[in-house]
């Protein structure tokens, strides 16, 4: 079985998940990334469409205990779409948006950033121990083009786990995160040139307190001081990358820009992932020269 | 209906030896298939001594040329050369005119032939008139010239001296047949220029220039060049002494010739009715719908857990120290037993040639030799050895580009056989056995995966080693025993990186024995026992805890898991197997009835048994004509891993269980072609699947919930590897399904392929060249659409949705060509093939599988194997 892959197998044929070409919700972040009952939550996320504006974004969340999950009805997310708010009077937005929040409905970007009003509840039923190890909650986003949806496959469907708990180290997102092109650091949302063709050293900088510590009890209940192990995820419009997934402390990547772009002005992202749920990133526009 | 042949067929006079056939002009190679059976004179006729010669003294020697017609009978007999005297000559054709012979067969069939015959009127034959001469007595006077011509007759090649093959000197007219080693004398060849003349079937016409010298012994060595040089030892196509309802065996002359099997056995069986097309050209077993765990592979007997080296291209015993492969696709007998799905027999030679046999092989994946031969004072010793060893790990850095990634599989394999072959006792002990390893790593510095704990290198290896020793006893003329013990090492590890280790060995013993009772020729019974017993040490280490599965947590902190633990189980298997024969013709009417009981015992986990009644029926319609039919059940035991709790809690689980049916008709068309077609159907239940309410680890694992079923029509057309062509049309037309629980919808099995056509052909050309070409059109395997991911934002992946039921399409059908090209050098005392195998020389796109893109919006073929010419050579020598 070694040979097809080998030879190759015409895999290079596919479009690429490094390859920004349509619309990708490629991050979401919960501040706090670990919140306890009762916190406010708020969200943000890396959506990106080159091709056409993002019209709606929808925000869900229910929590679930076990391994089954949680569902939202899908009914309610299809009567959201066509919806035109500006279009209802106000009895009527209210009326749909008690009927979606009763659903799990935390936002509607542009309309609504999404926020949650974590339930004080929500670990009444675990005991002390297990109330620092806490519950999962799933966020659930659907980002819609400004453009008529055909099928399921004109949106970007994505989810996001966000742990609810009274850990005494709560996780917390691995921000802000930086930029060097060749060592040279940039003020955030500045437009970088760069020569056609050519190859860069990308790296990302972190905050020295962005790779936590923290407390972990084992099941024999013994605790264990834990430091965080990030990993990169690094995407583009066109060009290459040597490597699309860097694991800390392994932070750069050689990229190479296009030679012949169709697009003189474009991006490069990269998210990093603390694996317990926290999130960052940052985006480096870029002209091509 | 082949014209009269002309063949020489001729009885010798040998001087100092018994009469055999004398040669006669050869016939035109390229027009004559071969004879397979010489006629043989069962009804000789004295004639009477002429008065007039006895009186006068006068002996003489008749040569005749005698006309046997395809049913033995004589339809002509006329004077070749005359004795001198007219009334030899008379009496002479007057009594060969009233010989029976039985008929001489070529591969059609019998056919009329035309022999020499001396008939010798002798005054010293004790009161036998027209008596063939007895030899004179060894200690009386020679009376006639001095031996002054001699030599050996030997084959070119092998070096093997041929014996009963007349030698002719002209044209003198002298005639001598070689002795058991080869050996010729001739008396008072007059003294100058000579030829020596060697005409005998199935070898090339020899003639030598010889000068003798007077009052000088001229020695000669005659080499002839065989018509056919093929592996010594051939298994039938069709056993007529086998039992069993569906056996489809392999000569290893065919083997060796099919394309694109790198000359291996079990690859070959792909191309047989029943076995599905694995991917990429791999050679797994899927037989009937079952998959390639639920078949059995045995080698002489014993089971054996894997039958492939590294990427399923060669299998881990070398094809040079085998003698056959069974294929044995469903309704077999009680004596296979721990499965549901096929079995492949695969016996180690029990010949061992008189002359000792070396033989080198090399092509692109791998090298091996080979000796066998038999040894001691009275060669009452076989022996046997060969080893292989693959270099695909140093070729491939030659091959791929450099990308820093490192890849390394590399296997070696050995067996090594001895046998006792003096006495009535069948004694042999057989050890084997293999090791492949796979290393790949990445460059220092980048990634595999995200994965933190799966960084750094991988590896795989698997082995197994076995001694095996068998023992056959005639305990008296209807009894016998055997008892095959054998003992062995299983071992396998996957590591990857410093976290991920899963270790495991077991030693095993199993020990079949039967007793065969057949009091009488309609009727045997044979009692058998089919013991296996192991302990498995094994260890597992992971970065996380297993329980962390049940919970599906990405986001759940890990704690390192290890566990090590001893299974131990045992089954003992015993069967009663019978035939029955019940008419007058013993082979007429074959009802083979058998039951087994497999009990498998894994103390304090799992106890589970199961009866098989099973039956078998050939009946012989005519000599070429049979129906058949078998039905039967079959159970197969857990796995190791589907039995094992690291709680010790006790696991409820049956065995596996198959209901099978089959019903077929044979047909032989001449000696050489053959064609089966046969129907089957099997009906699976108790199939262990995933517990669907699995929720934490204090659940069961698996549950018995699955049925499947497999059904459909195999067909197969065959020519037999005798003459110069060979081959099969083989096509297969099932469907195999399953379904994993009640409440669950019916899907098509991962290789359900419901056309399987295979067409494979081999001629040999002049010149020793030979050519042979396989065709295959194979229907797609069903795949499960997709088309839409969900984002797992914490994964970094997407989660695919199909928009059908699962394995609801299928990908488009299979079909390629394959040919391959020998050349066999043959010299004086080795012989070389040079050969290519041409995989694949024209073919379809052969869509493997679907590959989707990262969000199952879009997706391409990944296309099976191009082009692969693969060189290769074999040199044999003898000694």
């Amino acid at each position: 079985m070694l040979l097809p892959l080998i030879l190759g197998c015409g895999a290079t044929q596919l479009s690429q998940s490094w390859q920004i070409d349509r619309l990708r919700v490629l991050a979401v972040a919960a501040e706090p990334a670990e919140p306890r009952p009762g916190d406010v939550v708020s969200f943000t996320s890396l959506t990106v469409s080159p091709a056409v504006p993002v019209a709606m974004t929808t925000w869900f969340v229910c929590v679930f205990e076990d391994a089954a999950g949680c569902a939202i009805d899908p009914s309610v997310t299809e009567d959201l779409e066509g919806l035109d708010p500006s279009e209802l009077s106000a009895e009527e937005l209210a009326a749909l948006y008690a009927e979606l929040q009763a659903a799990g409905l935390i936002g509607v970007e542009p309309f609504l950033p999404p926020t949650w009003v974590v339930p004080a509840d929500t670990l009444d039923a675990l005991d002390a121990t297990a109330r620092l190890e806490g519950v999962t909650a799933t966020v659930s986003v659907t980002a819609i083009p400004d453009q008529e949806v055909v099928d399921e496959g004109d949106l970007e469907l994505a989810f996001k786990r966000v742990p609810v708990s009274e850990a005494t180290t709560p996780n917390r997102n691995p921000g802000p995160v930086g930029l060097t092109v060749d060592g040279l650091a940039f003020p955030a949302g500045t437009r970088v040139a760069l020569e056609r063709g050519q190859t860069y050293t990308l790296a990302v900088s972190l905050p020295d307190d962005a790779i936590e510590d923290y407390t972990y009890v084992t099941q024999d209940g013994v605790s264990e001081t834990r430091t965080e192990e990030p990993y990169f995820t690094w995407y583009l419009q066109e060009g290459s990358f040597d490597e699309t997934d860097t694991l800390y402390p392994y932070v750069e990547v050689q990229y190479t820009t296009p030679a012949s772009p169709t697009l003189e002005e474009q991006s490069v992202w990269v998210v990093v992932r603390d694996r317990r749920g926290g999130m960052a990133w940052t985006e480096l526009p870029i002209r091509l020269r | 209906m082949t014209p009269a042949l002309l063949y020489a067929l001729a009885p010798a006079w040998a001087q100092e030896a018994p009469p055999s056939p004398a040669p006669a002009p050869a016939p035109a190679e390229d027009e004559l298939p071969p004879i397979v059976k010489m006629p043989e004179l069962i009804g000789f006729v004295d004639a009477p001594y002429p008065p007039e010669a006895k009186a006068a003294g006068v002996e003489g020697t008749v040569g005749l040329a005698i006309t046997i017609d395809e049913t033995g009978a004589v339809t002509e007999v006329r004077v070749s050369r005359s004795s001198g005297v007219p009334a030899f000559d008379e009496a002479a054709l007057a009594a060969a005119r009233q010989f029976g012979f039985t008929p001489a067969e070529d591969t059609n069939g019998p056919v009329p032939v035309e022999i020499e015959f001396n008939y010798g009127f002798v005054l010293d034959a004790s009161s036998r008139e027209g008596a063939v001469p007895e030899a004179p007595p060894a200690d009386a006077p020679v009376a006639e010239a001095p031996v002054n011509l001699e030599g050996v007759l030997v084959e070119m090649g092998t070096r093997r001296p041929l014996a009963n093959v007349p030698v002719r000197v002209e044209p003198a007219g002298l005639e001598a047949t070689t002795d058991a080693e080869g050996r010729f004398r001739f008396r008072g060849v007059a003294p100058g220029s000579a030829n020596l003349v060697v005409v005998y079937p199935g070898y090339d016409r020899v003639e030598e220039p010889v000068e003798v010298v007077a009052a000088e012994v001229t020695e000669v060595k005659l080499w002839v060049r065989n018509q056919s040089y093929g592996d010594g030892v051939v298994v039938g196509v069709y056993r007529k002494d086998t039992v069993e309802v569906t056996r489809r065996a392999i000569s290893m002359e065919e083997i060796r010739r099919v394309p694109g099997t790198f000359g291996d056995p079990i690859r070959v069986i792909q191309s047989l009715p029943g076995a599905a097309r694995s991917p990429f050209g791999t050679g797994f077993l899927v037989i009937r719908g079952s998959n390639p765990e639920d078949s059995g592979v045995y080698v002489d007997g014993i089971r054996i857990p894997y039958i492939y080296h590294l990427g399923g291209f060669e299998s881990v015993i070398n094809p040079d120290l085998l003698a056959g492969v069974d294929y044995l696709p469903g309704g077999y007998g009680v004596s296979y037993g721990r499965t549901t799905g096929g079995a492949i027999d695969v016996t180690t030679v029990t010949e061992f040639p008189d002359r000792k046999k070396v033989t080198w092989s090399t092509d692109i994946l791998d090298s091996g030799g080979m000796v066998i031969g038999r040894f001691g004072k009275k060669q009452q010793h076989g022996v046997g050895f060969a080893a292989r060893r693959s270099y695909i790990d140093a070729l491939l850095p030659i091959l791929v580009r450099d990308t820093g990634f490192v890849v390394k599989p590399r296997w070696y394999d050995y067996q090594a056989k001895y046998a006792w072959l003096g006495g009535e006792d069948t004694f042999s002990v057989m050890v084997f056995g293999f090791r492949d390893d796979l290393l790949a790593s990445a460059p220092e510095g980048s990634s595999q995966g995200t994965d933190a704990s799966t960084q750094g290198d991988f590896s795989t290896n698997y082995e197994t080693h076995r001694v095996v020793v068998r023992w056959e006893h005639p305990i008296d003329d209807t009894l016998e025993l055997r008892v095959l013990p054998a003992f062995g090492f299983d071992g396998a590890s996957i590591l990857v990186g410093d976290q991920w280790r899963i270790e495991q060995g077991q030693w095993l013993a199993e020990v079949r024995a039967e007793l065969g009772w057949e009091p009488s020729e309609h009727f045997s019974l044979t009692p058998g026992l089919d013991f296996l017993g192991g302990v498995s040490p094994f260890s597992i280490a992971l970065p996380f805890d297993p329980a962390q599965f049940a919970e599906t947590d990405p986001l759940a902190e890990r704690e390192p898991y290890t566990v090590s633990d001893t299974q131990w189980g045992w089954g003992p298997d015993p069967y009663l197997a019978a035939t029955i024969r019940p008419l007058a013709n013993p082979d007429a009417l074959i009802l083979t009835p058998g039951v087994r009981y497999t009990l498998v015992s894994i103390p304090g986990e799992v106890t589970t048994s199961g009866l098989d009644p099973r039956l078998g029926v050939r009946w012989a319609l005519s000599e070429k004509t049979r129906l058949k039919g078998s039905v039967g059940l079959y159970h197969q035991p857990p796995q190791p891993f589907e039995s094992y709790r690291a709680d010790d809690a006790p696991v409820d689980l049956l065995q596996e269980e198959s209901l099978s049916a089959t019903v077929g008709w044979e047909q032989d068309v001449g000696a050489a072609i053959h064609g089966e077609l046969e129907l089957f159907y099997k009906a699976s239940s108790k199939l262990i699947v995933g517990n669907p309410e699995f929720d934490s680890l204090d659940d069961p694992f698996f549950t018995n919930e699955g049925v499947g079923r497999a059904y459909g029509l195999e067909m197969i057309v065959r020519h037999d590897p005798v003459g110069k062509l060979f081959g099969w049309i083989s096509y297969t037309l099932s469907r195999s399904e399953r379904r994993d629980y009640p409440d669950s919808d019916w899907y098509l099995f991962e290789l359900d392929q419901t056309h399987i056509l295979s067409v494979v052909a081999g001629y040999k050309l002049p010149y020793d060249f030979e050519v042979s070409a396989k065709g295959q059109y194979v229907t797609g395997n069903p795949t499960t659409p997709y088309s839409l991911g969900v984002y797992d934002v914490d994964q970094d992946y997407y989660e695919p949705f199909s928009t059908g039921a699962y394995n609801s399409e299928r990908l488009p059908p299979y079909w390629a060509v394959s040919a391959r090209i020998d050349k066999l050098f043959t010299f004086r005392t080795w012989q070389l093939d040079l050969y290519v195998d041409l995989l694949n020389v024209i073919h379809g796109e052969n869509p493997e599988f679907e590959l989707y893109n990262y969000d199952y919006t879009e997706k391409t073929y990944i296309s099976g194997l191009p082009f692969i010419p693969g060189p290769g050579f074999e040199a044999k020598f003898e000694f």
